[in-house]
């Protein structure tokens, strides 16, 4: 018997429909990012500014003026400290919570929900929150220490009826990274339950049966076993705080002094509210190069992981 | 008089004047305006803006729409519309857009117009609309708000000056009596926001100092400047307290309202929300001049009202735009009176019931001449780049807040005065030399 030959039809190529599936994430890169990221570029190496957009090639000349920028090299600076004590801490609470949280407990739902919020809430909204929490002179947090007598005569904490939470060096840093920590945390915990959640239960059995303990089960197999996953999580936050400009823009805008301007929002000062759109984008694609090295050594350290 | 005569009345002046502006009617059918501007501080200001903007389309036989946003959002929305060559008609904008000026029609023609129609304007009101190294009116400016000081009439009253500090001092010495025996400290910013910017910049005038001289020079690391930031920093040191530091915009209007500060500088905002909050309160504060220093006495205007015009913007929609503007000057008692005598006219003769307002208040201030003060603005109210104009350099070294950090890092003991000036100018010569070579600033050896 002969078989009759169908018209082929593109749907059953495989090929033809990944590329379908990938179309409208690969569109949407493609507009939304690269396009952006190549005028961008672009504009580092002309001479345009908010009211012109002519593209008048200067070489590396606003690179060049950027690093002899004294203001500019602190908030490079200021951004790498920010962010890396940051993940410091976003790292130790999010696996500490992806491991609650995989428990089972009473509210476990309930928990998540509230926990997830901060990510879930528009940034700059939570900004405001944050901002009247640590407001200089009306915040609810030294009230509450000035009713416990931390603070105001004979205070423990200080004399004062206020700690200046967003107006002194060292509180308006440590405010900036306490903020960025609550941001960021839930979201690395998401992707840290999932990679727990995804653990063969066999081995966490053998092990039970083998008689690990609690931190032995966690430092020896968990662990090792999402690194990966614990690396795409940092690669994740990492990546959005460098960018980052709206928790400094609302709550200290840069302030005290220089203290907490990072590169988003020194960009964003010196290229729109500044008129230089040239040298406000040169100063953002100066974080590009160690991103991208950061980015590529990262992915190498998670897919070595998961090979061994 | 009511907004229609006033209406008919500006509509002749300038049909005779026949600076090529179309005159009532001209255009054709279909034309249509829109203006970007920021939801006004006072409500009601907006509630008349809307209904004149509606009033004028009609009598005009021109479409007129009105977007208000929030301040901080305008210059990122003029940068957009400018690039994408397509957006609002008129856009408001309240500081200098110098560095806009390629993407901005020249308003020459208007600025012209409106100087023939009423005379003098202030001059704060001329250097943040007109860029001279271009010799180009990329702006018309129709209104700025004058920034005088308020202060604590009981406080100060009884550190021994009844009608305030009239010296910067008296504000130290005066302000530092009143800190030392009541805690209330005075309020003058060194943070990175815009009523710092404005208020270390009076200090600095006031001892001599500017970030640059009359031609465009910068001067700023001077005997002056180090003498003011030394006096900022002593001022802080010994009659504020630390919150300075991280202060945003309002927080000098908040610490006003709460009794918790006996001097700042500020537009009549912070006393105009108090007013309606707490009467006998509001009755206790009081305002000043421009403190004088050793070099005089000069205060920055708050902000201004500027308008621009996208080069995107022709044909009839560029005349009825420009029509509009004219007239609202024209109608600007309207403008003042509802804005609670916020915005003050560019055009003194354009409001000529000012300074009866002023004497006594329509908007029932006790004492009713609470404002009388105000008379003298146009003697002390100064521009971003007083004593020359304001132009892109000063503009980012605004934005960069480049002088609030100057003082405050003294304030803090980080830097000695004469190496936080010497740093700053070094930093305001990188800018300035940025934008010469991009033709847009004069000085230097041009």
């Amino acid at each position: 018997m002969t078989r009759l030959a169908l018209p082929a039809f593109p749907l059953d190529n495989r090929r033809f429909v990944g590329l379908l599936f990938l179309a409208p994430a690969l569109l949407y890169i493609l507009l939304l990012v690269g396009f952006p990221f190549l005028l961008a570029i672009a504009f580092g190496f002309s001479d345009v500014t908010v009211g012109n957009t002519d593209l008048n090639f200067v070489g590396l000349q606003n690179y060049l003026a950027v690093w002899e920028n004294d203001i500019f090299r602190q908030v490079f600076e200021t951004t790498i400290r920010f962010t890396l004590i940051s993940q410091i801490f976003i790292l130790i609470f999010a696996n500490i919570l992806a491991i609650i949280f995989t428990q089972d407990f009473t509210g476990k739902w309930f928990a998540r929900f509230i926990f997830i919020l901060p990510w879930a809430t528009p940034v700059s909204l939570a900004m405001i929150g944050w901002l009247w929490m640590l407001d200089t002179k009306y915040s609810p947090i030294d009230y509450l220490l000035l009713q416990t007598g931390f603070l105001g005569p004979n205070g423990i904490l200080s004399n004062n009826r206020n700690l200046f939470w967003l107006a002194t060096p060292d509180l308006s840093q440590i405010s900036v990274i306490f903020v960025q920590v609550w941001r960021m945390t839930p979201l690395a915990t998401v992707i840290l339950m999932a990679g727990l959640s995804s653990i063969p239960t066999d081995i966490l059995d053998q092990a039970e049966v083998d008689g690990s303990r609690f931190m032995r089960t966690l430092l020896q197999i968990k662990l090792p076993l999402i690194l990966p996953i614990m690396v795409i999580a940092l690669l994740f936050s990492m990546i959005t705080m460098f960018g980052d400009m709206t928790v400094v823009y609302v709550l200290t805008r840069g302030g005290p002094v220089d203290y907490t301007r990072v590169l988003g929002l020194y960009s964003f000062q010196v290229g729109i509210e500044g008129g230089n759109l040239a040298q406000g984008a040169a100063i953002s694609l100066f974080a590009f190069p160690l991103l991208l090295a950061m980015a590529i050594f990262m992915l190498r350290t998670a897919s070595r992981a998961e090979v061994q | 008089m009511n907004r229609a005569i006033y209406l008919l009345i500006a509509l002749t002046i300038f049909g005779a004047l026949g600076v090529g502006i179309s005159a009532q009617g001209d255009y054709a059918d279909g034309t249509e305006i829109s203006l970007l501007q920021w939801s006004h501080f006072v409500p009601r200001y907006d509630e008349w803006f809307d209904a004149y903007a509606a009033e004028w389309g009609e009598a005009n036989g021109v479409g007129v729409s009105v977007d208000h946003v929030n301040f901080t959002e305008l210059f990122s929305t003029l940068a957009a519309e400018i690039d994408a060559g397509d957006g609002h008609t008129i856009v408001e904008v309240l500081f200098s857009p110098a560095s806009f000026i390629d993407g901005l029609h020249d308003l020459g023609d208007i600025n012209a117009a409106a100087a023939e129609a009423h005379g003098e304007r202030a001059s704060t009101c001329q250097a943040a609309s007109y860029l001279p190294v271009v010799d180009t009116y990329y702006a018309y400016t129709h209104g700025y708000v004058p920034d005088p000081g308020d202060y604590d009439i009981a406080l100060w009253t009884e550190a021994g000056y009844p009608e305030g500090p009239k010296t910067w001092d008296d504000l130290l010495k005066g302000g530092r009596a009143i800190y030392e025996s009541s805690g209330i400290p005075v309020g003058i910013g060194m943070s990175p926001e815009l009523d710092s910017r404005m208020a270390n910049r009076a200090a600095i005038w006031s001892f001599g100092g500017s970030v640059q001289d009359e031609n465009e020079n910068v001067v700023l690391n001077s005997e002056e400047t180090i003498a003011a930031v030394k006096y900022l920093a002593q001022l802080q040191n010994e009659a504020m307290t630390d919150e300075v530091f991280g202060w945003t915009a309002a927080s000098n209007n908040q610490g006003l309202i709460a009794g918790e500060l006996s001097y700042i500088l500020n537009s009549n905002s912070a006393y105009r929300s108090l007013q309606k909050i707490d009467e006998a309160a509001a009755a206790n504060i009081g305002f000043t001049s421009a403190l004088a220093g050793p070099a005089g006495a000069w205060a920055s205007s708050h902000v201004w009202q500027i308008y621009v015009i996208p080069k995107y913007v022709e044909g009839d929609e560029l005349a009825a735009a420009k029509q509009f503007i004219l007239d609202h000057t024209a109608n600007y008692s309207d403008a003042t009176y509802y804005s609670e005598l916020y915005n003050f006219p560019c055009y003194a003769s354009a409001v000529p019931e000012l300074d009866g307002w002023l004497e006594e208040d329509p908007w029932g201030s006790m004492p009713p001449n609470k404002f009388e003060v105000l008379k003298t603005v146009n003697d002390w109210s100064v521009h971003l780049g007083f004593p020359g104009v304001t132009n892109p350099a000063i503009s980012q070294v605004f934005a960069e807040s480049i002088i609030p950090n100057m003082t405050a890092k003294v304030a803090l003991g980080e830097l000695s005065a004469e190496e936080a000036v010497a740093q700053a100018h070094e930093r305001v010569e990188e800018i300035f030399n940025e934008w010469r070579a991009r033709g847009m600033v004069g000085g230097g050896d041009m």
